[in-house]
Order: structure tokens, then C-alpha cells, then sequence
């Protein structure tokens, strides 16, 4: 490979690949590094943009509510009419290679937050839905159908269907369930969402499941199912299901592999090898050279090797904490590509509170930035998603906006940078 | 009313010893626990079946009672013990003058003590320090406390034995200076109960100083809290002592998978005081370095404390206080109809329950021997009932789970049978090869325990909560921590009709607050993205903390 470019994007979750998709629209010559795939990959497919507030009271309307979250919030950083721009950017890449989202519309237009039905028989505010999803008419449905196939351990639902009907207004809801017979043997391995979901993007499996659900929709007004209709973004099977059914459908969130983030990656990479944009997987970085304020180039050890990288800019999207992108020490916080030490307590207890679903300074800890996602000490890299800290995406439900939103505000920052603007 | 003749107070080792005992010499008996399985020390333990060596300078009579029991638990109960070895290691910290008194003492107490060239040792356990000056093999081993307990029970139960857990003992009831009746409360229900007896045996580890002043009596008992670090990783085949005076800190011993590093020794007032901080995590992190250089490098899976209960009748504390064990006969005390035992460990247990025994039999004028140290606890395994199951189980989690199970293991076995027969007839696929896991899939992967496991456990009417089964079947103990079994589990469990005590958001969430608990002190590392990851799942993608305040009923 050559060795220098205009910016280098490190991580290709949502935020990487969002990045290296601003930055490529922007007239750049990307690469993007990655030792993983990010959660994008194993999680479901909604994007969350806020879901609930600090008081932990639910949110309808996201919009509401971002002008009141405290300055540190990356939303606050890089303000609404960037995240606004980003989900439209993301919305618009997604529809071009098959995959529609889109926030649900009340009856009098308003977009609001949808509640997604999950595996454990919960809501889940989201923004960003399959554009067949409709809140309303879940929320309202008659005679609900919760299906499952025999074998698959992560979808159970009669569990499913008890927990719905402890919501306020669900109590005398209409709810069946069917269990399918599994399609195959995996050999002593119990099944799972991406076993299914391939299964169904060949044409047997496609066969196998319309024999199984034709009619379906004279009898029941939803159907509720596991997030397995195919691993791709234009996978076939969800149009024929949406003929064949005969009655709206929605794939409920899951556990990992959660196959609806699959897609929006299939969408994406596709989508940015189209560009030109350069993917280097199983790509670590080890080292990285800093002068001036600045960083000159990154080392990566890829394939056995190590390879030095050059850049204008570079674009951290390492996914903080949980994606090894903010390393926890004994007492100590370090950022991992640039070495910035991150200020913590030297008393561990003092990372968490008793209360798991509690206000943890853990999971708030990134890098602290400014407004254009930089670090105080270097001028030529712009750090996005999780890495940078000041918001609890778990407890807000907020993760894939705040990756989309960052990610894309750093790489056109970025390649704004490589192109001789600062 | 219930009646029998001993309620014996507490459910940890020595009282389910007890039990067993007392049930195996024809003496009715019930016993009240307040809690889950091995509630108390029982449950916070580091595992380690003493050889002795480690008290052979300082406690010989405890060093030889040691010896003496590791050999007759590894008979009694070979499904609790993971036969290894222990090392005694010399490190250049260490005093090398002690050696020859702790030779000596080992050969007094009758502890085989072998000297091991260090080239040999690093060869067999080579993530141990290279500048080690001396090593010494003894016959230490570790042991199961969950398993210890559960069989002990087990082996009650056969002989007409009793027991209930979350029942706290409310009152003891004294008539003209004799015990007359315990009042217990089951704290589910909250239906007190009274249960007439004879006799009562107080049994109750580090809460024992609160069972006596139910009965008007003073003892001495300062709660002593010692942290335990569990490394997800068998990084020693063997438990590794430090060879100098005991000390924190110096104490590895190998479970399965995991490694636990032990102790410390702060007094504290409380017998739950069962919360790790970090600082002493970081101690034993330290002590633990010059055995292990590479300690911190382990990812931690949970740091926990249990209280060991030390007699303290003159007031020493700490490390000074006697881990031997006291049996007092509360008759000295103006109290017929009440024996306490106090202090001890985990590896004379059944020796403390011998020799309460004795005391009450003695007094009840019952002649039958102990016969604790002859019999085994339960059921040795059919190999060929465990042929049979390699169709149903996977092969490595199968022999585990042998072990685990004693004697419910028959029944397990046939209800996975069950469960293939009749996921194959209904299968209406057609599938070439026989659905071997399809009607028993494993539900944790990372202790490989299945559906038929679980589901046998769970139906027990003394198991409430998915921390119920996790004691007795390792459930969410392994590298996930509960992120993804506990889900499958509760919905499994509702398939089948089960109803755990809180409805399956709750439990979840119960389960995952209970796993943080013992991360919160070693939150870096692997561990802290493991954490991270899991919390994501519960609340970022199933909104189990949204739907709790949501949720009705």
C-alpha cells in the first residue's frame, strides 16, 4: 500500500464509516484502519438519537430535548444543524443502497421517536426505523402475532408476549405465538439471528419462509419476529415478506448478532469502496508519531507486519471504552492511538455507582474536545463516536446518533484540514 | 407448629455439616438459613482445602486438623474437590530463615512437604516469578464451598434431614432457662413460622454473636472482612502460597477456569460487610505481584469480601484472633437446650460439626457414631448413565457438570433425553442428522450449562431467582457475566411454565446489579469493556432500566 493520504479514518463503526463517507464526499482521499467492526455490526439497526432524559423520563421528541443537555454532550459541541445534516446524509446513503430509515410521522406529520418492540419484551425509543415501521399502528394493533423459530434460544415468545402486556394499555392485548420448525441442523450448534438471516437471503430459504408465513395477514394485524430477514441491505427476502404477509411487520431488537446493524454496514462499505475510499482490516494501530501540536503518521501491525502510515489529518473513531479506544488502567485513563491521558480518580470506586443503570463517570469518559472535535493538543486529528466521551449512551439511548452526528462533522473537518483549511 | 428435636441455626458448611451429621446419627433436625445457598463466608470463598502447611509454625493443632480433614473431604466428597497440588514459594522478599521451622513443622504435623527444583517449578507452572528461591509441594487442593454445601445437603436430605433457606431466625424461645422453640420468618412468604425443639445449634458463622442475644446470651464475635480477587483466568494448575508468615495477599488457588488471589483482614461491624473496595484490590494486586509479575496483565472478574467469624472472647482481632473453632455449650451460660460453634474454616468443617454433634448428642443421650468422614456425600456417577448423556450434553461441560449435580444427576439426564425425543418428533423439518442439542441447548455458553440443567434446578421450590441458580449451577459466573444467559435463561424458564420471583425485566436487571456489584472495584482492563458492553445490551438495546419504571406489576 502507499503510504500517505489526505485523512486516515481509525475505526470503521458508525462513526468511522460516517466519517470517511464526509470526508470522501468532501474531495478526500481516505483510508480508513480498523482492527474491528465496531458494534454497528453486531447491534440492531435503528438509530437512537435521544430516548430519554437525566431524569430518566421518556423522550417523544428528541428536538425538544438536545438544546437542554449540559455543554460537554457531544451534541451540544457540534450543535443541531449538524446532526440534522449527518441523519439526512445517513438516511439518503442508506435508501441509494436499498435500505430505507426513517423517524416516525404522527397523524399530524410531527416526527417523533418510535417505540421498537425487543426480544425481551420491551420498548425501546428509537429515531431512525425501517420506513414500513409505523408506532402508531403498533401501538394500536388488534391481533398481534409474535413468531419465533424452534431452536433459537434468544427469542422466546411467550416470554415476549407476558412482558408486552405489562405496559399500560397493553393488558387485553390480542397476542398468539408460533414457533416454527428450524429450516436446518446446525450441527449441534444452537441457532442464532445471522444463522437465520443468511439462511434467508438464498432462494430455498426465501421459499422456506413464505411457505410458512403465506396467510398470515388475514389473521393478524402485526407480526412481531427476530431481526432475521436477511444480512444485507437490499436482501430480497424483506420485500417478498412484505408482499406475502399481507400485514405490517416489525423485527424486533435483539441480543448480538442484532443483523439489522450488518446492514447498515453492508450499506455504507459498499457505498465507500465505490469512492475509493481504501479499508485496511485486522489493522492495529501501535504507534503514532506527534511534532509540533500535530500527528506525522500512525504505525499499524497488519498481516504480520507493521506498516507507517502518513496523513494530513486522522479521524479517531476507536469506540472509547467499550471498543478499546479509551484504555482503563489501575487508577488511570489513556487514550489509546495518541497516548492522551485522560484525568480520572486514583480510586476506582469512585468510576461507578452501586446502581448498575446509575450515572457512572465510567461510561461518560472520552477525550475532552472542542467545539470542531479536536483535542487542546493536537490541531490535525478529530475524535468521534464513544471515544469522546460526555455522554452515557446506554442510559439516554443515543449511541448511533451520536456516532452518526460526530462522525460525520470529523471527517468533513477533516478533510476540510487536508485541504488547507484549519 | 412444626417440631423436632435440633433446629440448627445457619446454612453455610459447618451448618449443613451439621445437618448431615445429625441426620446420619437418626436425629431429627431442621435447619434455617436466611439466605440463598451458602449465604454467609460459605459463599465468599477463596476454595483453598488446606494441607496445613500454612499454619504448621504458628498453629500446629490446626496445621494437623487440616491435613487430617483434606484427606477425608477428598473421600467424602470428590465431586467438591479439584485435586491438584499446592507450591510454597520462597521469593527474594521473603525471610529464607523460615524454611527450616516450617520443614520441620510440616514433618511434625505429618504434611508431606517435598522440596521441587526451581527449574522443575517454572517448567510446571511457568507464569510464576523467575527469580523464585525455593519451592516446596504439599498436598493442598481446592475446593467448591456452593458445591461443598449443596452436597452436604444432598446427603441430609437421604437421611431425613430438612432445610430452609430464606428463613431468618426471628426468636429463640426460652421456657424456665431451657430453649423451648425457634420463630423464623420465610421471607418470601412473611409467614413466621415456629418449630418446637430440643435442642438448637448455632451454627451462624459471622452472624452467630446476633443468634445468641436472640437468646439472651453475649458473645464475642468480631466479623473479620477478607477481599478475594477472581481472575478470569486459570493462570496456576496449582495453589500458590507464599512460604513466610501468614500473611495478606499470598494465596492463589485455581478453580476451573478462573484464579482466585487472596486475602486480607480488616475487622469490621457488620456480618454482611461483603463489599470489595478497590484499595484492597490494589493491595492484593501488589502482594500477589512478586509470585505472579504478570498479575495485572489478568483480567479481573470480580472482586468480593465475606466476614470470617472470629471468636474473640479476650477481644484480640485480625490475623491474631484463632481461626480454631469453638464449641460452647450455652448450658455454662444459665441456658439449657443451646450450643454454639464459633470461629473455624472451610476445611474443618465437617470436624466442627463432629464435634458439635458430639456435645448435643451426648446431652440427648444418642449413641450412634459420626460417620461423616466414611460415607460419601452423594451417589458416585455412572459412567455408564454418563456414555449414555454424551448424546444430549455437550462432552466437556458434561463431566463438570456431573460434579455439580451428585445425585440429581440421573434425573437430569432423563429429562434431556426427554427433551430430544420430543424436539425431534415435532421438528417437522427434515433433518438428516438426529437433533442432538435442539431439545437442550446450552443457555451459558461460557460454563456450558444446558436447558435440562436449569430447568431441573430451577423447579426446586427453594430456588427464586436467577442468583439461586447461578449457585448451583455456575450460570452467568463466566467470561459474559450473565449478558447473555440470563435473558435466554428467563425466557427458556417461562417457556416451560417456571415463574422466578420477580417477572423477567426485573430479573434480568436484579441479576446484572448483582454481577456489577463485583466488578465495580476492578473496573479496567478487558473487564471494564466487558462491563460496558453488557450494560449497553441491558439498557441500550432492551431499555431493561426504561422498562422497569414502565413496566407494570
Amino acid at each position: 500500500m502507499s503510504n500517505s493520504t489526505d485523512v486516515i479514518v481509525i475505526g470503521s463503526g458508525l462513526a468511522g464509516l460516517m466519517a470517511a463517507y464526509a470526508a470522501a464526499k468532501n474531495g478526500a482521499a481516505v483510508k480508513v484502519m480498523s482492527e474491528g467492526v465496531g458494534n454497528l455490526a453486531i447491534s440492531p439497526g435503528c438509530i437512537d438519537l435521544l430516548g430519554y432524559d437525566r431524569e430518566g423520563r421518556r423522550i417523544d421528541d428528541p428536538w425538544a430535548e438536545i438544546p437542554n443537555l449540559p455543554q460537554e454532550h457531544p451534541y451540544s459541541l457540534i450543535g443541531e444543524a449538524a446532526i440534522r445534516e449527518s441523519l439526512e446524509e445517513l438516511q439518503a446513503a442508506l435508501e441509494g443502497q436499498g435500505l430505507k430509515l426513517a423517524p416516525f410521522r404522527d397523524s399530524a406529520g410531527a416526527a417523533k421517536n418510535s417505540l421498537v418492540p425487543t426480544i425481551m419484551g420491551t420498548f425501546k425509543p428509537s429515531w431512525l426505523v425501517p420506513a414500513e415501521m409505523d408506532n402508531d399502528q403498533i401501538q394500536n394493533a388488534g391481533k398481534i402475532l409474535i413468531l419465533s423459530i424452534k431452536g433459537f434460544r434468544d427469542c422466546r415468545p411467550q416470554m415476549i408476549r407476558g412482558q408486552l402486556l405489562r405496559y399500560p394499555g397493553w393488558a387485553n392485548r390480542d397476542i398468539a405465538t408460533l414457533v416454527l420448525p428450524a429450516p436446518f441442523d446446525e450441527h449441534g450448534r444452537a441457532l442464532n439471528a445471522l444463522d437465520l438471516a443468511h439462511f434467508l437471503d438464498l432462494p430455498r430459504g426465501r421459499d422456506w419462509l413464505m411457505n410458512r408465513i403465506k396467510g398470515l395477514g388475514k389473521k393478524y394485524d402485526l407480526v412481531l419476529m427476530p431481526p432475521m430477514l436477511g444480512a444485507r441491505a437490499n436482501s430480497r427476502i424483506r420485500s417478498v415478506v412484505r408482499e406475502e404477509l399481507g400485514c405490517p411487520y416489525v423485527e424486533m431488537l435483539s441480543v448480538p448478532p442484532g443483523v439489522a446493524g450488518l446492514r447498515i454496514r453492508d450499506a455504507l462499505a459498499d457505498m465507500l469502496v465505490n469512492m475509493n475510499v481504501e479499508f485496511y482490516e485486522n489493522a492495529k494501530v501501535i504507534r503514532s508519531t506527534l511534532a509540533g501540536g500535530k500527528c506525522g503518521s500512525i504505525t499499524v501491525h497488519a498481516s504480520g507486519r507493521e506498516f507507517e502510515q502518513t496523513a494530513k489529518t486522522f479521524v479517531a473513531a476507536t469506540g472509547g471504552v467499550i471498543g478499546g479506544g479509551v484504555l482503563l488502567g489501575q487508577g488511570t485513563a489513556t487514550e489509546a492511538v495518541f497516548g492522551l491521558e485522560i484525568p480520572v480518580p486514583a480510586n476506582v470506586d469512585e468510576w461507578s455507582v452501586p446502581e448498575l443503570f446509575g450515572n457512572h463517570l465510567v461510561s461518560r469518559l472520552g477525550v475532552e474536545t472542542d467545539k470542531s472535535l479536536r483535542h487542546k493538543d493536537l490541531e490535525n486529528v478529530f475524535f468521534a463516536g464513544r471515544t469522546l466521551g460526555g455522554y452515557d449512551y446506554a442510559a439516554e439511548k443515543s449511541g448511533h446518533g451520536v456516532a452518526c452526528s460526530t462522525g460525520w462533522l470529523a471527517g468533513k473537518l477533516a478533510a476540510g484540514y487536508a485541504q488547507g483549511g484549519n | 407448629m412444626l417440631e423436632t428435636t435440633v433446629v440448627v441455626i445457619g446454612g453455610g458448611a459447618t451448618g449443613m455439616g451439621t445437618l448431615r451429621d445429625l441426620s446420619m446419627r437418626g436425629v431429627p433436625a431442621i435447619l434455617l438459613e436466611q439466605g440463598g445457598i451458602a449465604h454467609g463466608t460459605s459463599s465468599r470463598y477463596h476454595g483453598l482445602l488446606h494441607s496445613g502447611a500454612r499454619y504448621v509454625v504458628n498453629d500446629p493443632a490446626s496445621a494437623k486438623e487440616c491435613i487430617e480433614e483434606n484427606m477425608i473431604l477428598r473421600k467424602i466428597g470428590k465431586e467438591c474437590v479439584e485435586v491438584s497440588e499446592g507450591f510454597f514459594v520462597l521469593t527474594p522478599q521473603d525471610d529464607p530463615s523460615f524454611v527450616q521451622p516450617w520443614l520441620e513443622g510440616c514433618k511434625k504435623a505429618g504434611i508431606s512437604a517435598e522440596e521441587v527444583p526451581i527449574a522443575k517449578a517454572l517448567e510446571l507452572e511457568p507464569n510464576l516469578a523467575p527469580d523464585i528461591r525455593a519451592c516446596y509441594r504439599v498436598p493442598d487442593s481446592s475446593v467448591d464451598g456452593f458445591r461443598l454445601v449443596t452436597h452436604n445437603r444432598m446427603s441430609a436430605e437421604k437421611y431425613g434431614g430438612q432445610a430452609y433457606n430464606y428463613h431468618k431466625v426471628t426468636a429463640i424461645n426460652v421456657e424456665n432457662g431451657r430453649v423451648a422453640s425457634v420463630t423464623a420468618r420465610d421471607m418470601f412468604t412473611n409467614e413466621t413460622k415456629e418449630i418446637r425443639c430440643r435442642f438448637v445449634i448455632n451454627a451462624s458463622g459471622s452472624w452467630a454473636g446476633e443468634i445468641c442475644a436472640l437468646a439472651g446470651l453475649n458473645a464475642q464475635i468480631t466479623p473479620d472482612r477478607g477481599t478475594l480477587i477472581a481472575f478470569n483466568h486459570r493462570f496456576t494448575s496449582r495453589i500458590i502460597n507464599r512460604l513466610h508468615a501468614s500473611a495478606d495477599g499470598d494465596i492463589f488457588v485455581p478453580h476451573g477456569s478462573i484464579t482466585i488471589l487472596g486475602t486480607t483482614s480488616v475487622p469490621t461491624d457488620r456480618p454482611d460487610d461483603t463489599t470489595a473496595p478497590y484499595s484492597e484490590v490494589a493491595k492484593l494486586l501488589e502482594l500477589g505481584r512478586p509470585l505472579f509479575p504478570d498479575v495485572d496483565s489478568y483480567r479481573i472478574l470480580r472482586a468480593f469480601a465475606g466476614t470470617r467469624p472470629l471468636y474473640t472472647p479476650g477481644g484480640a482481632s485480625g490475623r491474631k484472633a484463632t481461626r480454631n473453632f469453638s464449641v460452647v455449650d450455652h448450658s455454662a451460660d444459665g441456658l439449657e437446650g443451646m450450643v454454639s460453634i464459633f470461629g473455624g474454616k472451610l476445611t474443618t468443617y465437617r470436624l466442627m460439626a463432629e464435634r458439635v454433634c458430639d456435645v448435643v448428642c451426648g446431652k440427648l443421650g444418642v449413641t450412634a457414631p459420626c460417620r461423616t468422614a466414611d460415607e460419601p456425600m452423594v451417589e458416585p456417577t455412572d459412567p455408564e448413565l454418563l456414555k449414555n448423556a454424551e448424546k444430549y450434553f455437550p462432552v466437556h461441560g458434561l463431566a463438570v457438570m456431573a460434579n455439580r449435580l451428585g445425585d440429581e444427576l440421573p434425573s437430569v439426564l432423563k429429562a434431556a433425553e426427554r427433551m430430544a425425543e420430543a424436539a425431534e418428533k415435532s421438528d417437522a423439518c427434515n433433518a438428516t442428522h438426529a437433533t442432538d442439542y435442539c431439545g437442550n441447548p446450552l443457555l451459558c455458553e461460557c460454563e456450558m450449562v444446558s436447558l435440562a440443567e436449569i430447568e431441573r434446578v430451577a423447579r426446586d421450590p427453594q430456588i427464586h431467582s436467577l442468583k439461586d441458580i447461578r449457585l448451583r449451577t455456575r450460570l452467568g459466573m463466566g467470561t459474559c457475566q450473565g449478558a447473555f444467559c440470563a435473558v435466554r435463561t428467563v425466557g427458556s424458564l417461562v417457556e416451560h411454565g417456571i415463574n422466578l420471583e420477580y417477572p423477567p425485566t426485573e430479573s434480568v436487571a436484579k441479576f446484572a446489579q448483582e454481577r456489577w456489584k463485583g466488578a465495580r472495584p476492578a473496573l479496567w482492563g478487558i473487564q471494564a469493556r466487558e462491563m460496558e458492553f453488557g450494560r449497553a445490551l441491558y439498557a441500550g438495546v432492551l431499555n431493561l432500566d426504561g422498562a422497569s419504571h414502565e413496566q407494570l406489576n
